[in-house]
């Protein structure tokens, strides 16, 4: 038993933890959902249907999210502690990139700000690449349900006004950008100079 | 923009999901590529929400360490039982749980020991202690008894032991060549008559 419980926790620990990250976006809380995750786990063991484990992994995580959001909502000022996440994408010093930074961390705040199942399903979804199956399996929806939910979901994020604010400023900057570029062109042509 | 040229990019921007999600038909991609050519507020929009899907499906899985599962690793290790379990075992699987983590000459040693245990546990508890006549005599107090108690007593143990005899002549039951119960009725007898002539003190010798 031993060997197969370590062997389902190195298999879906990452799921587990990043789920949990995306929907608390607080580090220590996080990593105390996926304790409880695998402690369950290791609990329920022999009462599992071994065949859907990642269903009922995530289902745990998703009920124990929950109950951590229902804890934290009177100290909200505690959020988005943990916003440094992405910087393992790499450190490029360049305008664009800390747009898309910024856009990011400003795009994780707004998911996790969605209401369940809502959140839930972005994350599964979207930023885990779950299948509907293991969704409904997962959240206990049918597939209908799911596929209503997840188009409403990423229309609520579009419907964030911090989002659109960025992504207009990005474009109005490219814009700029373009037309600074178009005119120092132009300029080097009527001076002569060969591109 | 036309009422209709609104609905049309009302519908439009509803399939936005579906396009990116390529769950449109052949006919509704080449509509909504045409039309989000040529309508600025669509390809703002469909731009829109493409890079946030595509900022979505960037986001990295976040890496967990060994030690945020620590807790977990040492309640594997340990092979402690969660409550649930517990319960959900009987006893019996508990001790050979128990005993299935411990050497071998030690679980039949361990069996032995407690199965000598539960005899002499169960040897307490249901076997009388055979008391010697002495302490007879001393847990009765023979004052409580008054002479017509005892000629009393005597006499309705003769009833019985007469009763048993003729039984025991009845079905021919005997002990080598006599019948089990008549030196037992002489003897009583005998200390009944003793008693009723108050020449002898029963209590000293015993009536049978």
């Amino acid at each position: 038993m031993r060997a197969l419980y370590l062997q389902a926790i190195d298999q879906h620990r990452h799921r587990v933890l990043s789920f949990a990250h995306y929907s608390l976006r607080v580090r220590e809380d996080a990593e105390d959902v996926t304790q409880e995750v695998f402690i369950k786990l290791w609990q329920h063991w022999q009462k599992i249907d071994h065949e859907k484990l990642g269903a009922w992994l995530m289902r745990v995580a998703h009920n124990s999210v929950i109950d951590h959001v229902r804890k934290q909502r009177p100290q909200q000022t505690n959020l988005d502690q943990y916003a440094q996440v992405e910087d393992q994408v790499g450190e490029e010093s360049d305008v664009t990139h800390l747009d898309q930074h910024h856009f990011k961390s400003q795009l994780q705040s707004a998911i996790k700000s969605l209401e369940d199942p809502f959140r839930s399903i972005v994350i599964m979804r979207d930023i885990q690449g779950m299948s509907y199956e293991e969704i409904q399996g997962s959240l206990e929806l049918s597939a209908s349900q799911v596929k209503v939910y997840l188009h409403r979901a990423r229309r609520k994020l579009r419907e964030n006004s911090k989002l659109r604010q960025l992504f207009e400023e990005q474009i109005a900057d490219r814009s700029e950008v373009k037309k600074s570029i178009a005119l120092v062109a132009s300029n080097d042509k009527g001076n002569g100079h060969v591109q | 923009m036309s009422s209709n040229g609104e609905s049309k990019c009302y519908f439009i921007q509803l399939q936005i999901d579906g396009y990116l999600d390529g769950d449109l038909s052949e006919a509704q991609q080449g509509v909504f590529m045409s039309h989000v050519q040529d309508c600025s507020a669509c390809a703002s929009e469909f731009r829109y929400a493409q890079t946030i899907q595509d900022a979505v499906i960037e986001l990295p899985q976040i890496e967990c360490d060994d030690l945020v599962l620590e807790p977990v690793y040492e309640l594997a290790a340990g092979g402690r039982l969660g409550k649930d379990e517990v319960h959900r075992d009987s006893l019996i699987a508990q001790i050979g749980g128990l005993l299935n983590s411990v050497p071998l000459y030690f679980r039949y040693g361990f069996s032995a020991a407690l199965v000598a245990v539960v005899a002499v546990v169960v040897s307490f508890s249901v076997v009388t202690p055979i008391e010697g006549p002495e302490t007879l005599v001393a847990s009765e107090s023979v004052e409580q008894y008054s002479r017509e108690d005892i000629v009393q007593a005597l006499h309705e143990l003769n009833v019985a032991m007469d009763y048993v005899s003729q039984l025991s002549q009845r079905t021919e039951v005997m002990i080598g060549d006599r019948f089990l119960v008549t030196p037992l009725q002489d003897s009583i007898n005998a200390s009944f008559q003793r008693v009723r002539t108050r020449e002898y003190d029963p209590l000293q010798n015993g009536p049978i």
